[in-house]
């Protein structure tokens, strides 16, 4: 396939020997693996992420003396980057394929964990072709800076916002902390739940002062009164109860909202009073009509909750029309945060709405399913990651990088050998 | 404003919209589809923004409500991309997907209250969606010409003109395909506490993206020309992979990206 005749590994190296030098990373990679086991990116993390960093870039400037090496121009050239990419594509692809685990079964002995295909982003395969691409970017940033010309610039604001976002985000991945903190209403936490389960101690506590639930009214659906699968099975039909349109069908029975109660609390005689309580549930009042007979009647459903029973309407002897539990349509936590010697701040937490405490990140994580929104407790993700900023210069270039390319497309001719 | 009002604006928006489609093609008076086209984005945007006010909050809680920024921001990037390459097609695409979302709330008003769930109330839905269909558009686009230009190949006559307009076209998805990527990993920060988690989506949105870099890599040089041309189908289906296939792929379940039950 090459334009010339010349020997393997004779230069210019072209797509031969760059695909024969991945391959070779992998395969080392695999040989590692074999022999000492998954990439511990504990070890990895500060300061010795900050040494391997500053031990690559420095090693990226010194070796732009060498810049007019045949080795320079190849390894910054583009059948080498083409050859780290498709390793990064085929190994993305196992990833794809291969279910990942998040913790290893240490009694698990196939092929595919042996190698680290199950968790291939700790696989010293993939992390060895990352790294390797990192110095190849880098080597071509650094060429291509030294003889800068600002028409490059969507060259620089695409190249040097992916080098930066895989440096931070790759060397940052061993530094990143994330817990789980569990807090009950009135009271302060400071304990958080690891990946692994372990309790840790962090030097900042939060106060729940208040969880509050907002929900979506539920939907209707008819069940078989004996298995209790929504109906038709497999591929069951809702009804969304919604004032706006109060009127809808389910199979053969039309159905009519005439009241729908968000906080209802069932009376004596079977019908429904609004009570904003805990332990309220919805409730509708619902006209319906069989369309084959012609028959119609009136009848409350309600899902039910921890403090109430459920009500069903009942349509034939095997079917009834019964309620879906509400879903979330936002769910907020009203906390202080405190560190080791004050109060620092307040919020109302939110899914989406985190909120920033030094190197801190604080999210609205989950509450107690089962009680829904009469939850007494709220838990909070707290993630620890100081290389986010750089990730986010990164991320600002990139997009610039973007838009100039949707902008400006390829106007450079196609060019020969070079680049 | 409420939803009621809905059939007064996107009927003469999706005339406007088809109108700027057809004419498109039909006369060279570019003014008469430009027209159009602004006046259905317009018409459509009136009723956002009035939305907006009746509701007293952002449309942004509901699917219906969604599709509603479907289709303005397909309609309005549409025509400026359109603008700026002058590809009538990209016209015609625009005013029709546009037209698509728009229906699809005319005929399923039931939707309108199909309830979104709270990660996905974010200003970065919208845009991290819009910005993926504008691209599988455009990598589409690319295949037919991949295909088109390996037959011509096949018979010794390469069209350059063709090359140029796969590199353009390329270019584009690929700028849609990054952005989207990245809001989506600003988003993903906001939501679920990390930019990048390695979510099967995720994955295949990293394969899909390392695909079209070697395409675009590879075409800088003038070797291995139909293997170059090759990789756009298979990119196309790495990228289907991604959009449909993750949601049935035994190593995706569990994907915080799988929505539906």
């Amino acid at each position: 396939m090459n334009s010339t005749k010349r020997s393997v590994w004779q230069f210019p190296w072209r797509y031969t020997e760059s695909i024969l030098i991945v391959i070779g990373l992998v395969i080392v990679g695999f040989a590692l693996q074999l022999s000492v086991g998954k990439v511990d990116f504990v070890q990895l993390a500060y300061p010795l992420n900050i040494v391997v960093g500053s031990g690559m870039i420095l090693f990226l400037l010194l070796f732009a003396f060498a810049r007019n090496t045949q080795f320079y121009q190849w390894f910054s050239g583009v059948p080498f980057s083409v050859s780290l990419i498709g390793g990064l594509l085929v190994l993305g692809i196992a990833m794809g394929l291969i279910p990942q685990m998040q913790k290893l079964d240490p009694h698990a002995h196939d092929i595919w964990t042996l190698l680290g295909l199950t968790q291939v982003t700790s696989c010293w395969a993939f992390v060895l072709v990352y790294f390797v691409t990192l110095l190849s970017l880098g080597s071509l940033i650094v060429r291509r800076l030294i003889r800068f010309n600002w028409r490059d610039y969507a060259f620089y604001f695409n190249h040097i916002g992916l080098w930066i976002l895989l440096f931070a985000s790759g060397l940052g991945a061993a530094d990143l902390r994330r817990y789980v903190m569990y807090v009950y209403e009135g009271e302060t936490e400071w304990r958080v739940y690891s990946d692994h389960g372990d309790i840790l101690e962090l030097p900042i506590a939060i106060q729940l002062n208040d969880f509050v639930m907002e929900e979506y009214p539920p939907k209707l659906t008819i069940i078989d009164r004996e298995s209790g699968k929504a109906q038709p099975e497999g591929k069951p039909d809702y009804f969304q109860i919604d004032e706006r349109y109060p009127e809808g069908r389910l199979d053969k029975w039309e159905l009519r909202v005439e009241k729908y109660i968000h906080q209802a609390v069932r009376n004596s005689d079977s019908t429904y009073t609004e009570v904003p309580m805990p332990g309220a549930t919805p409730a509708v009042l619902v006209k319906i009509t069989n369309t084959e007979t012609g028959k119609s009647f009136s009848h409350w459903v309600c899902g039910g909750s921890i403090a109430q029973l459920y009500m069903m309407a009942p349509l034939t002897e095997t079917l009834g029309l019964v309620m879906t539990q509400a879903e979330p349509k936002r769910f907020m936590s009203d906390i202080v945060v405190y560190t080791e010697d004050e109060r620092v701040d307040s919020a109302e937490l939110e899914v989406n709405k985190p909120l920033k405490v030094g190197d801190w990140m604080i999210y609205q994580y989950g509450y107690d399913n089962i009680a829904g929104k009469a939850s007494n407790y709220s838990s909070f993700e707290m993630v620890y990651d100081p290389w986010l900023p750089a990730v986010y210069v990164g991320i600002i270039l990139f997009a610039m990088g973007s838009v100039c390319l949707m902008w400006s497309g390829n106007k450079k001719k196609r060019k020969g050998d070079t680049e | 404003m409420t939803w009621n009002e809905y059939l007064w604006f996107a009927i003469p928006a999706i005339v406007c919209w088809l109108g700027a489609g057809v004419t498109g093609y039909l006369t060279d008076k570019k003014w008469i589809s430009n027209t159009l086209m602004i006046l259905g984005t317009v018409i459509f945007g009136a009723f956002i923004v009035g939305l907006w006010f009746g509701q007293q909050r952002p449309p942004l809680r509901t699917i219906g409500e969604t599709r509603l920024w479907y289709s303005f921001f397909l309609a309005l990037i549409g025509f400026i991309t359109y603008r700026h390459w002058k590809y009538t097609w990209m016209l015609a695409f625009a005013a029709l997907m546009a037209t698509v979302f728009a229906c699809i709330n005319i005929f399923k008003p039931e939707i309108h209250s199909t309830n979104l769930m709270p990660a996905l109330q974010s200003y970065w839905f919208v845009p991290h969606v819009t910005v993926y269909i504008l691209s599988y558009a455009m990598f589409g686009a690319s295949v037919i010409a991949a295909f088109i230009q390996l037959s011509k190949l096949g018979k010794g006559k390469e069209d350059e003109n063709l090359n140029i307009f796969i590199d353009n076209i390329v270019y584009v998805g690929f700028g849609f395909l990054i952005l989207g990527m990245l809001m989506g990993a600003v988003w993903a920060k906001d939501a679920w506490g990390h930019y990048w988690s390695w979510d099967p989506k995720e994955t295949w949105a990293f394969i899909t993206g390392a695909a079209y870099l070697v395409f675009i890599h590879m075409r800088l040089q003038q070797y291995h020309k139909r293997f170059v041309l090759w990789m756009l189908p298979i990119a196309f289906i790495l990228l289907m992979i991604t959009w449909i296939g993750v949601n049935y792929l035994p190593a995706a379940q569990g994907s915080i990206h799988v929505y539906s039950n």
